[in-house]
């Protein structure tokens, strides 16, 4: 029963498509399809969820993301320099912060903003205050090792010629080194907005009131106040999506265009 | 100085280093060098590779920290710690090996982004005496292109014109054609031989012994950190003195070995 490769790879083929095809039979025949419509996609009982979902669900996540994102941005950057820099305290400094902040739960951080302070030092911050801090100086961390490879990625000589022609380190970095490093981060940087605009769903877990609602607090409460299974969740997951996708194309225009000029 | 095939005016200062020590650690890189060029003179460098052509070259800008001695540069101490550095180098063209052009700026740009960021000229000044320079290397259509768009001779010309719209009183130049095409290295040879007709000082690291026997004015002969041997061009290539020259340009000359 010798078979050639040819053969057996044919073979192994068409049982993982039977595998498949079983699979899916099982499936449709297992499943309640009544209930598991109602439970995913009721979508004409979800009335009462707008237009508070985009008005304010929508409008607060693309609002958390970006406070949360400038925030982390500054301060990655200023970690990334200091990483790199020539005076070692900054450099134990930097990695210190970034172990710590990328080793621990974002929820943890979250929790310790919204509760620890107030407890801690008696003082409340507002609820956008507290996301944007929690959740910027997680993202620091990120983004200070990806802006720090970017940066490094950019050849010495670049410096060099810029150095010699007469500009000061802090412009030869504005000028040249940056916009070079820029286009090599771009794609991971993407990344980075895409996860913190999903980690702000974590804000629900500090309460808020109503105008301070993001996406998934509202599908929450329409999980609890509407008869649609978890539609209303359903629907929040969709709305991200309304969010990320368009960033990745937008990422992946500026991307082609960068290869386009190349480097 | 010739205003009707060079419209290049220069205004030349010297170079004067006296007893110029550099360590990378243990490894002590430049051993005391003393070496002055004159306004106006060329002066090329020679030698093996490792002996701190290039480190030397480098410590007159500064891209490399001196361990000890004194260099100056027209009226600059460059190695008196309180020099402002920004302002010597603006004085002091560089021309690297491996061209060193800004990717992500088109040829113009990468000949008026520090006249204009540095020396704050306008927008319009800085590209015209940009334009004279590319016009000068034989690239004045160029100024739209991007330089991955260019061949390696074009880039290091590019480089050169670069360097030149800071309107420099030395010019440095490190290998500027050993990382170039053989057919290239003629391009950027001519255009650097024009430079010396305008009266540019320049100070130049090289391998390509007939450039530095028609051209310079001086050669030094550097090994292990050290001058071994330093002298009118014609002298130190044609009719070398000590035995480690001698060993190196025949090594240099012979057809048959490849030294890089
Ligand atoms: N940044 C550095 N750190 C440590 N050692 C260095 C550094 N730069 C140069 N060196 C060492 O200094 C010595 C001289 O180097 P340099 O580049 O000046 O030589 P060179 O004469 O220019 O040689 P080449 O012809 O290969 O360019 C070499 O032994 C080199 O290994
Ligand atoms: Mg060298």
């Amino acid at each position: 029963m010798a078979m050639t490769t040819r053969q057996r790879a044919r073979m192994s083929k068409t049982i993982q498509i039977a595998i498949f095809i079983i699979a899916i039979i099982a499936l449709v025949l297992a499943v309640d399809w009544n209930k598991a419509i109602y439970a995913f996609f009721s979508f004409d009982k979800l009335g009462p969820m707008f237009p508070g979902m985009i008005l304010v669900g929508l409008k607060n996540t693309i609002f958390y993301t970006i406070i949360s994102f400038a925030f982390g941005l500054i301060l990655g950057l200023l970690l990334a320099l200091m990483k790199m820099a020539s005076f070692a305290p900054y450099r134990w400094f930097a990695t210190a912060f970034i172990e710590f902040f990328r080793g621990i739960p974002a929820i943890l951080v979250l929790l310790a903003f919204g509760f620890g302070l107030p407890q801690a030092f008696g003082t409340q911050w507002p609820q956008p205050v507290n996301v944007m801090c929690a959740l910027g100086l997680v993202s620091a961390a990120y983004i200070a090792e990806t802006l720090r490879a970017g940066l490094q990625a950019v050849p010495k000589g670049q410096t060099e010629a810029a150095r010699s022609l007469g500009m000061p380190a802090w412009r030869a970095m504005v000028t040249i080194v940056i916009p070079q490093a820029f286009k090599i981060v771009l794609p991971p940087m993407t990344n980075e907005i895409i996860l913190l605009t999903k980690d702000t769903s974590l804000a629900f877990i500090l309460g808020a009131s109503m105008a301070q609602y993001e996406m998934t607090k509202f599908g929450r409460d329409g999980i609890s106040q509407i008869d649609a299974g978890i539609t209303p969740l359903v629907v929040a997951g969709l709305f991200y999506l309304v969010i990320t996708i368009p960033l990745s194309l937008v990422a992946r225009k500026f991307e082609s265009r960068a290869a386009k000029t190349k480097r | 100085m010739s205003t009707d095939t060079n419209e290049l005016s220069v205004h030349a200062s010297g170079v004067e280093i006296t007893g110029l020590r550099k360590s990378y650690g243990s490894n002590e890189v430049l051993k005391g060098i003393d070496l002055n060029v004159a306004p106006g003179e060329v002066v090329c460098l020679i030698g093996p590779s490792g002996s701190g052509k290039s480190t030397l070259l480098r410590c007159v800008n500064l891209l490399e920290q001196p361990n000890g001695g004194t260099i100056m540069v027209g009226g600059f101490n460059v190695t008196d710690p309180d020099v402002n550095l920004d302002k010597m180098r603006q004085q002091v063209g560089m021309v690297f090996q491996q061209f060193n052009l800004f990717p992500h700026l088109t040829v113009l740009e990468n000949c008026t982004i520090s006249p204009i960021k540095v020396l704050k000229r306008k927008k319009a000044e800085a590209q015209k005496v940009a334009l004279r320079n590319l016009e000068r290397v034989g690239l004045g259509d160029f100024g739209d292109r991007y330089p991955d768009q260019l061949s390696g001779g074009q880039q290091q010309r590019v480089a050169i014109a670069r360097a030149l719209s800071m309107e420099p009183t030395l010019m440095l130049f490190d290998e500027p054609t050993s990382a170039l095409d053989p057919e290239t290295v003629g391009e950027v040879l001519s255009i650097m031989k024009n430079l010396a007709q305008a009266g540019m000082t320049m100070l130049v690291v090289t391998h390509e012994m007939a450039f530095a026997k028609e051209v310079a004015d001086r050669v030094f002969f550097m090994d292990g950190g050290v001058v071994v041997e330093e002298g009118k061009a014609v002298d130190v290539i044609g009719n070398p003195q000590q035995p480690r020259t001698q060993d190196f340009l025949r090594r240099v000359l012979d057809p048959t070995h490849v030294d890089i």
